[in-house]
């Protein structure tokens, strides 16, 4: 026992003086502690923290997780105290609304020659607040949607592999149909499996707003309901009034509505690995589902691209990193920030998870993106990825339009959730 | 007035003597005692409180309250020109209502139960405090599986009677109520242990000579029991009501308000517009009423339920 406690001892004096030494070694300036504040298991990773380290010998740190489920509310605490972190790992998507709130500081000046060209322009649209970059982004995800490929194969049907040859909604649905066993609305195996994010209920705006704005036209008249059903929100983040409730919307919420209702093919709540356990025929997921696979392929396999109404989209969007504005060691902790993101550290980073990188550049080193079926999310992320509604008011816009959505999953009508969706985020837009 | 409340105040209606040394000490010894927990008191509920009370007419984020500006009683109009807040207060006072009309006779049947000499008291009352001192994470996991709309065991029960599956949770119509059976199940064991005090505290005499009188088991438990259990009665029914109006863990856990806000409870309303809502105002707003219909709705209880037996 007493072995065993010297033994606790020295290993614990060990891994405390890592930092410690790396910093003693070459430091000549004063010492300087940068707080982060991550999720557990995501970026920045030791590897590249050390490697950064070897260059700034006089940096230690100091890392505080929280759960996902609870990173917007450590952040909302711990951005207003005195004495906030230094670093912020948070949710892409909230990036206008900490921007707005003086949350994050401007990382623009410290960013790389280069940079604006390598950068995927999803990712620098939703990272962005009046003319200002907040994040520079290390990687990047977006859903496509997985199959069981004994499931399929025993149903005789065989998804497209290709955007060309992507599914239309209504061919996805009959596909889910031809392979689901059981009864519609309890199933042994459901056509298509519930999401694995949240409480694994329907309705989330990173998954599942795709369906009204797929039904939209980018292209067509701005003053056009097809052109504001595309967007879910004016462009330039003003307001939704005519953004959500469109006719186009509507029809595309319908038919959503059925897949969980009157055809039964998909679950209300959440059912833990069942595409895993060859419990769903299709599963809609990020590429970390494919990672997983590749990793410990449980079941045979496949992906194909998001199905859609008129006009492919995929949601884009990952956690990301950031610097708080009232950091105490801003000059150093944006250029933590920065190098993170870039060259070899993002790849460092980028590769440690499996996510796809945000830098055009280092797409040709992930080879498991070179090929089929990964290479369907690099396919979709350049040719159809939209970041969600980019907006100060993102977090608001994000939790009303979920529910809206959600009741909808659950057998609401259409219409009246998206006119109190509009109303409620016209309502968080007015303050 | 009875004779131990004229002792109580008899000595008011006379001059106060002088206070002794010893007696003075004793204060002092008394507030040096109580002077840690009345300035927790103060630093973590008054004080809060206080604050709470004045944010309520400000309008920021949690994000960056530097930004605070005054508003007035814009958040208490917003209360009134949005449908949210009558909306949600109407779920919960739903709720309480269920509760407790659910735990207050279910608690005093087993609390009955419990007092008797029947067979297997000690097992049932470990089985009904068990979802007491069980975590309402746990109990609300339990639930939703209990509750699953496609493969819950309530369904498969249901299918097995040739019954059409019910939506549960995912029903604007049942989800209230369903939560309102699991809050009851889960306090129905605590009602219960505080009748059984109650009931161990009624004299035996009473009943005795009632029965002697002739009276009837029902006519004791009617026309004494009842009676003289009702300062206990008080406070069950004020202790569940103010549970239930505060309730948070099942909308957090089970329906994160939904579906279509019809288990919206007020206090998980409160987090959702701090938190998420970032609209802190306005939330502090709706606990001040809250507060005050808590406080309004406990003296009214108090008043109808007052005990107009002792022994």
């Amino acid at each position: 026992m007493k072995r065993l406690f010297l033994a606790a001892m020295a290993g614990g004096a060990a891994m405390s003086a890592v930092p410690a030494l790396a910093q003693d070694a070459a430091c000549t300036a004063d010492p300087v502690t940068l707080r982060i504040l991550r999720t557990p298991g995501n970026y920045p990773y030791p590897a590249a923290m050390e490697a950064w380290q070897k260059e700034h010998p006089c940096v230690t740190f100091e890392v505080n997780e929280v759960p996902f489920a609870q990173l917007g509310d450590t952040i909302a605490v711990q951005a207003a105290s005195d004495d906030p972190p230094d670093i912020l790992v948070y949710d892409g998507p909230n990036t206008q609304s900490y921007a707005k709130a003086g949350i994050l500081l401007p990382v623009t000046d410290y960013l790389p020659e280069g940079w604006d060209d390598d950068i995927l322009p999803a990712t620098k649209a939703e990272h962005s607040y009046e003319g200002e970059v907040y994040s520079p982004g290390i990687e990047q995800t977006t859903v496509a949607m997985y199959y069981n490929k004994s499931l399929t194969d025993a149903a005789g049907i065989t998804p497209p592999q290709t955007l060309d040859e992507a599914w239309t909604w209504p061919e996805a649905l009959e596909a889910f149909k031809a392979c689901q066993q059981g009864e519609a609305g309890a199933p042994s195996v459901w056509g298509l499996g519930p999401t694995r994010f949240g409480n694994g209920q329907p309705g989330l705006v990173y998954q599942d707003l795709i369906y009204q704005r797929s039904n939209g036209d980018p292209e067509a008249d701005p003053e056009s309901s097809a052109y504001k059903t595309f967007w879910g929100m004016a462009p330039d983040g003003s307001t939704v009034e005519g953004y959500l409730d469109t006719p186009e919307a509507i029809e595309a919420l319908t038919f959503y509505r059925a897949l969980f209702n009157e055809e039964g093919v998909a679950p209300k709540v959440g059912i833990p690995n069942a595409f895993f356990d060859g419990k769903a025929c299709f599963y809609i997921d990020t590429p970390a589902a494919g990672s997983a696979l590749l990793k410990e392929p449980v079941i045979e396999w496949g992906i194909t691209p998001m199905p859609y109404f008129k006009s492919p989209v995929v949601h884009t969007g990952s956690t990301t990193i950031g610097v708080t504005a009232r950091s105490k060691n801003p000059e150093i902790a944006a250029l933590f920030a920065v190098d993170m993101s870039w060259g070899e550290l993002a790849y460092m980073n980028v590769s440690q998870r499996g996510n796809l990188p945000t830098l055009k550049s280092l797409f040709d080193r992930f080879p498991v993106y070179q090929d089929y079926p990964m290479k369907v999310f690099v396919d979709q992320l350049e040719s159809w990825g939209q970041p969600r509604p980019p907006s100060p008011y993102f977090a608001q816009y994000d939790r009303i339009v979920t529910d809206a959505i959600r009741s909808v999953a659950f057998g609401g009508d259409p219409e009246e959730a998206m006119q109190n969706a509009e109303r409620e985020v016209a309502r968080a837009m007015r303050r | 007035m009875t004779a131990i409340d004229r002792q109580m105040t008899a000595p008011n209606l006379a001059r106060r003597p002088d206070r002794t040394a010893r007696q003075r000490r004793d204060t002092r010894t008394a507030f040096a005692f109580l002077a840690p927990f009345l300035l927790l008191l103060l630093v973590f509920q008054y004080l809060p409180l206080a604050m709470m009370a004045k944010n309520a007419f400000m309008d920021y984020s949690l994000l960056n309250p530097g930004a605070a500006k005054f508003v007035g009683l814009l958040n208490f109009e917003d209360m009134l020109h949005f449908d949210d807040a009558r909306e949600s207060l109407a779920a919960t006072f739903l709720f309480a209502l269920v509760v407790v009309l659910i735990v207050i006779p279910l608690g005093f049947v087993l609390a009955l139960f419990l007092n008797s000499n029947l067979p297997a008291r000690g097992v049932v009352r470990t089985i009904i405090m068990l979802p007491v001192v069980t975590s309402a994470v746990v109990v609300a996991t339990m639930w939703n599986f209990l509750l699953d709309p496609s493969n819950g065991l309530i369904n498969g029960v249901i299918s097995l009677l040739g019954l059409p599956r019910q939506p549960f949770l995912t029903s604007p119509n049942q989800a209230l109520i369903m939560i309102s059976v699991m809050t009851a199940w889960q306090q129905v064991g605590f009602a219960a242990i505080l009748f059984l005090g109650g009931l161990q505290g009624v004299p035996k005499e009473l009943a005795e000579a009632a029965r002697i009188d002739g009276a009837t088991r029902w006519q004791v438990l009617w026309n004494i029991t009842v009676p003289l259990l009702s300062r206990t009665t008080l406070f069950v029914v004020v202790i569940m009501t103010v549970f239930s109006l505060q309730a948070f863990a099942p909308a957090f856990l089970m329906t994160d308000g939904g579906p279509q806000d019809s288990t919206n409870l007020i206090v998980y309303h409160v987090y959702k517009m701090a938190f998420v809502m970032q609209n802190a105002g306005y939330a502090s707003a709706l606990s001040v009423v809250l507060l005050l219909i808590v406080l309004g709705i406990s003296l009214l209880q108090m008043w109808l339920l007052r005990a107009k037996w002792n022994y």
